[in-house]
């Protein structure tokens, strides 16, 4: 064993400047929630801490918690990039977070309830009419449907981020189908087989109750509510690529995983086709998109969905979850307008802020963006994954020429946002630790009540001064720890 | 249980059963051709046949079969166009297991996987082609436990019947199969007057279904080609015969059929495959080995080999694929 091998893990660690470092403070001390988590690594040293993290990797590739590369023959197998050091949330900030984003869902659901029925907001001009009315994702076909329990986002993913500052900021609201939930459980639980000391010593909030909480959840806004019999959990099928997501959250919460052509309509009720023939659905937490649902409603040529589910949901037998038509709530143009259905909705303050947005629907913030555009991060308002977006500061003349004609030619499509230096965290790149940017992606539950899943996903740009955390496009992901008690803070 | 689902336990299991079967063949032919002294055709050629691959094995690439075996091995375990080869199963186990792998036990899931991603690494390949003995034993040894994993940790209800039904029936055929091996190296001889190859091919033949040691547990057994016949087909104890996998094929039906009452008259949910399955067992259990080797072994085992896979047809029209009417008459 060298030196090396027995140096503290973060001796040559140095933070970004005028960047907020989640475990290190400007002058290079730790921060309190990080300070014994800080020296427990440094104490592992370098050697160690690689081993663990191959231990890691290879648990992943045999419990195949993996994605398929198609384009190879042999169809070898990859894993999602893991990095073993968490982000550590203290248990007071996080109380804090999660009041904020419990508000905002109720916000989300009041405003979906509003749009699909009486269209208050829009009559009392708080949003403009045309943002919602034009918006791919509303759907005048579902209004004047109520879901089964009024509940519309039954599980959402709100994207934070925090700035220099430190304070957290909602980056974008997901209140269709957010996805990689499975992975925090998972991450979970790689954490525990290979940092089983380090995580003892942690007091760590716990994650493993969300597939229950989820399946209540589910029940409690059913037909016939508490039911736990008729649940499914509908995939587009195995080669979507969340599919180990969808198969895991069927597995952990006990319920059937079907497939649109699993599923029949007759006389406006949802069954299943099994060995002893049909058998009632009544709730189904659904990982296929609107325009797939229901060839006879959206996209006819769909062959993912089932034929009559609208139809059988509309007269209130079957509950969708999340529901239909829920694009609007997460379009990036209405996400500016979310501080105001606050407190148009709720009469309250919003208790999170948000990222200064530019609608290019908008005359003035059109003509501004257009000057500054490379200052400005600009994104489409119906792309997801880090897709059909522009890093101002980053980006080419020939780019920005680029954005800035298709901006011209459907404003109503782009937003813009001064870029965010996101903060940073510790992270294993090959063989160093260095300073990489992150988000975090909490997971909320809305049945009855809204529950917070403590922590989330923290997404990593594993790519040296990159700022787009997206799997799709080089990012990992790592462990969240909310520390109970406010012991640190 | 969902149709889809059933349908993918049964054919998860068949796939590890044609994995495992390809494994032992391999395994037990590599000792058995330096004991029998073959014309070099008869040495790898048979289990091509076996497999139904003598049509496609040029057009898929496969080299000489007639050298040292190297090509039939390397076709049967590597080739990738072939759907019959080990690779190719096993993908097709594996993707069966991960589209419900909500329905399997984890521990299923974990043998199946390590398997697949050892097949797939490099090093795989290196074994087979230093220790190809081991690699085979390793790929059984798999098997095995896959199976002991199933019975030791998952619900035994309807999906585990299913996957149980998928192996019986692939089984019966199997064992049907390899019995005609025999026919197919040396054509139809009367198995009462042999040479000693043809003993040698009996007891490889024996090995070939793991039933070497199980055949000599038998008293009044010895060692001549119309015993090891009635052994394989006949025997009710050995868990590859044909008469065993078939009635233990009727009793996972039984098991995963409704009970009667539940179901209104007309057509029961799986009558077809037992009505099927009955016929078979009754002209299987009416016959002895005699009449057998009378009639054509080739020929007995030809019409043995179609009715199981007319059964397979009647499990997935039954079960996995019913019509639209079946599905509306069906209770809720």
């Amino acid at each position: 064993m060298s030196d090396d091998d027995r140096a503290p893990l973060f001796e040559h660690y140095r933070p970004l400047p005028r960047t907020f470092d989640e475990f290190f403070a400007a002058d290079g001390s730790p921060r309190p929630e990080a300070e014994q988590l800080v020296a427990l690594l440094n104490q592992l040293g370098p050697s160690e801490y690689a081993t663990r993290q191959r231990i890691a990797d290879s648990t992943f590739l045999r419990s195949g918690i993996t994605f398929s590369v198609y384009s190879d023959q042999r169809g070898s197998e990859r894993i999602f990039p893991f990095d073993l050091i968490p982000r550590v949330v203290p248990g007071n900030e996080w109380q804090r977070v999660s009041r904020g984003l419990e508000q905002r869902i109720r916000a989300l659901n009041a405003f979906l309830t509003d749009v699909y029925s009486e269209q208050r907001i829009l009559a009392e001009k708080v949003i403009p009419s045309e943002l919602v009315l034009e918006a791919k994702g509303y759907l005048p076909k579902l209004r004047g449907i109520r879901p089964p329990g009024g509940v519309y986002v039954h599980i959402a993913g709100i994207d934070l981020i925090r700035g220099p500052d430190g304070r957290f900021l909602v980056l974008e609201d997901n209140a269709r189908t957010p996805s990689g939930v499975s992975y925090v459980l998972e991450n979970r639980m790689v954490m525990k087989k290979v940092l089983p000391r380090i995580f003892a010593e942690s007091h760590v909030s716990g994650v493993e109750q969300y597939p229950i909480r989820l399946r209540k959840a589910l029940a409690s806004v059913g037909p016939a509510p508490d039911d736990e019999d008729g649940t499914v959990v509908l995939t587009p099928g195995p080669y979507n690529s969340a599919y180990f997501e969808h198969s895991f959250l069927a597995r952990k919460m006990g319920v059937p995983l079907v497939e649109g052509s699993d599923l029949f309509v007759d006389d406006e009720r949802v069954y299943a086709k099994t060995t002893l023939g049909r058998r009632r659905v009544d709730v189904i937490y659904r990982r296929l998109d609107d325009p797939f649902l229901d060839p006879d409603t959206f996209n006819p040529d769909s062959v993912l969905g089932v034929r009559g589910l609208v139809q059988a949901y509309a007269k209130g037998n079957v509950a969708l979850a999340n529901a239909i038509g829920n694009g609007v709530a997460d379009d990036k143009a209405i996400y500016p307008f979310v501080p105001d259905m606050i407190k148009f909705y709720l009469s309250e303050e919003p208790l999170l802020d948000q990222v200064e947005t530019y609608v290019c629907a908008r005359e003035s913030d059109l003509s501004y963006v257009l000057e500054h555009i490379d200052q400005l991060v600009i994104k489409a308002v119906n792309e997801a994954g880090g897709y059909g977006m522009l890093i101002g500061p980053q980006a080419t003349r020939a780019q920005c020429e680029e954005f800035r004609r298709r901006i011209l030619a459907q404003p109503r499509n782009y937003i813009a946002q001064p870029r965010i230096e996101l903060s940073t965290c510790p992270t294993w790149v090959d063989g160093q630790i260095g300073p990489r940017r992150v988000d975090l992606r909490p997971y909320l539950v809305t049945g009855r009540d809204t529950w917070v899943l403590p922590g989330g996903l923290t997404r990593v740009a594993l790519v040296e001064g990159s700022y787009v955390v997206n799997s799709s496009q080089g990012g990992g992901s790592k462990d969240t720890w909310v520390i109970e008690g406010d012991q640190h803070g | 249980m969902i149709s889809r689902v059933a349908e993918s336990c049964y054919w998860l299991n068949r796939y590890v059963e044609r994995v495992e079967t390809l494994a032992r063949l391999l395994s037990v032919n590599l000792t058995f051709q330096l004991d029998a002294d073959l014309p070099e055709v008869e040495r790898w050629w048979p289990l091509v046949i076996v497999h139904g691959e003598q049509e496609v094995y040029r057009q898929n690439g496969g080299g000489d079969p007639t050298d040292d075996g190297a090509a039939v091995q390397n076709y049967l375990v590597w080739n990738e166009k072939s759907t019959s080869s080990m690779l190719s199963s096993l993908r097709m186990a594996r993707e069966n297991a991960r589209t419900i792998r909500e329905t399997i036990s984890l521990e299923m899931w974990e043998v199946l996987n390590d398997l697949w991603v050892w097949m797939i690494d490099p090093t795989s390949l290196q074994s087979f082609e230093r220790d190809p003995h081991s690699f085979y034993i390793h790929v059984r040894n798999a098997c095995l436990l896959f199976h002991g994993a199933a019975n030791a940790t998952m619900l035994h209800e309807d999906p585990f019947e299913f996957m149980r039904l998928g192996t019986a029936i692939e089984r019966a055929g199997q064992t049907a199969r390899i019995l005609d091996v025999k026919y197919h190296s040396i054509g139809p001889t009367d198995p009462r007057i042999e040479t000693p190859v043809e003993t040698a091919q009996w007891i490889a033949t024996l090995r070939f279904c793991s039933a070497a040691e199980p055949f000599f547990k038998r008293e009044d057994n010895f060692l001549a080609g119309r015993e090891i016949a009635a052994f394989l087909l006949f025997e009710p104890a050995f868990p590859r015969s044909v008469l065993h996998n078939l009635q233990r094929a009727k009793n996972f039906l039984n098991l995963v059929r409704p009970p009667l009452s539940a179901n209104g008259p007309g057509s029961p949910v799986g009558e077809r495959t037992d009505r099927l399955l009955t016929t078979l067992l009754d002209r299987i259990e009416s016959l002895d080995v005699d009449t057998v080797l009378e009639q054509g072994l080739h020929e007995v085992l030809t019409w043995i080999v179609a009715a199981t896979a007319e059964i397979g047809e009647a499990v997935s029209r039954d079960f996995f694929h019913p019509d639209a009417g079946e599905l509306r008459a069906s209770s809720s």
